[in-house]
């Protein structure tokens, strides 16, 4: 068969490793999407379906747009921790970077440590000029995260999918080096 | 970035099977949303179609098959979609066709099926497969018997009551 190529980077920081998503990630991502308490402000919460059929979208968005969630992988572990990335969904109004973490990676930093990569990348390297970070209002610990990363709210719009939705802008690229 | 690579292309006399590109999104919306897709999980909104647009994408890196995006040879537009679903809550891969607006009564729903069907035997391993059918769907049981796939029995696909057919295995078709 034809050889799937994705062409998705790999990046680095100190403690964590961004790669392509994969079939592995599934059982993470499905448990993720079950607790309503962690997945309520991305969507979720989703059946084990849904949640499959999230990861295959996830990898289509790689495919059409060149960007799209990274897994983020613990270096020491190997464990994956948690998604950022960009994400542009037909509808959304702009690309958007976001974040989660698994269950039992919160209270690290790791959250902050793999999106500041992930928005440096798309300045840097896909030539990104501005970034939002749709937020659901509520949901503080993802707003307290956006403005430590110095994001200021902009405004509240309807988003197709997720309903009232609060917009963050990041500081673009000499603002966020 | 390769985007139609993650499929393999096969031909027939008037299909060329191929991977899905940005450009067949309006087409495939097209389809989604109308009442075409009412035995397909539809007619959805625009947003669950891009979902699902970018999911058919996904599933050949997750399963390493899935379906094709049907190109009309002469004319170069998409005519359909076929070949194997996968989907978490599946019971087994299912040969599933779509085929959309003014492609219909040409024999191009046949022609595309039988190359995938054969292809994926061949090359995926997914041989004597189903394909799961609502029975109002009446155009789809047709093909079916014609396709040579017979009513195994009654199932359920993602909670929703439907006919699951096997294709005879290809060695023997």
């Amino acid at each position: 068969m034809t050889q799937l190529s994705l062409d998705i980077p790999r990046l680095e920081t100190e403690r964590l490793i961004l790669r392509g998503p994969e079939a592995r990630d599934f059982e993470p991502i499905a448990a993720f999407y079950a607790d309503e308490g962690r997945s309520w402000g991305f969507g979720g919460p989703m059946k084990r379906d849904d949640a499959w059929r999230w990861l295959a979208t996830s990898i289509g968005h790689w495919a059409l747009h060149g960007y799209g969630f990274f897994t983020m992988e613990l270096k020491d572990s190997g464990n994956a921790c948690g998604l950022t990335g960009l994400w542009y969904p037909e509808g959304w109004p702009e690309p958007e970077l976001g974040w989660i973490l698994f269950d039992g990676y919160e209270g690290q930093g790791l959250a902050r440590e793999g999106a500041a990569r992930a928005r440096d990348w798309a300045y840097a390297d896909l030539g990104l000029t501005t970034l939002t970070s749709n937020i659901k209002p509520g949901n503080d610990r993802s707003i307290a995260l956006a403005e430590r990363m110095s994001a200021r709210y902009e405004r509240t719009y309807h988003n197709v999918h997720l309903g009232e939705d609060l917009l963050y802008r990041h500081p673009g690229p000499r603002g966020a080096a | 970035m390769m985007t139609s690579s993650h499929a393999p292309v096969v031909e027939t006399p008037d299909l060329i099977l191929r991977g899905y590109r940005e450009e067949d999104f309006e087409a495939f919306a097209g389809f989604c949303t109308s009442e075409r897709a009412r035995f397909v999980g539809g007619p959805q909104d625009r947003w669950s179609c891009w979902r699902s647009f970018m999911a058919g994408i996904g599933h050949w890196t997750l399963r390493g098959y899935g379906m094709w995006m049907i190109e009309h040879r002469d004319s170069g537009a998409v005519a359909g979609r076929v070949g194997m679903i996968f989907n978490d809550g599946w019971d087994e891969p299912e040969l599933g066709w779509h085929i959309y607006d003014g492609f219909e009564g040409k024999g191009f729903a046949y022609q595309a099926t039988v190359a995938a069907r054969s292809y994926c035997a061949q090359h995926f391993g997914l041989d004597a497969v189903i394909s799961y059918i609502d029975p109002e769907n009446a155009r789809s049981v047709r093909l079916a018997e014609r396709l040579g796939a017979t009513y195994e029995r009654d199932g359920t696909l993602l909670g929703v009551a439907c006919h699951i057919y096997r294709h005879p295995a290809q060695g023997d078709a």
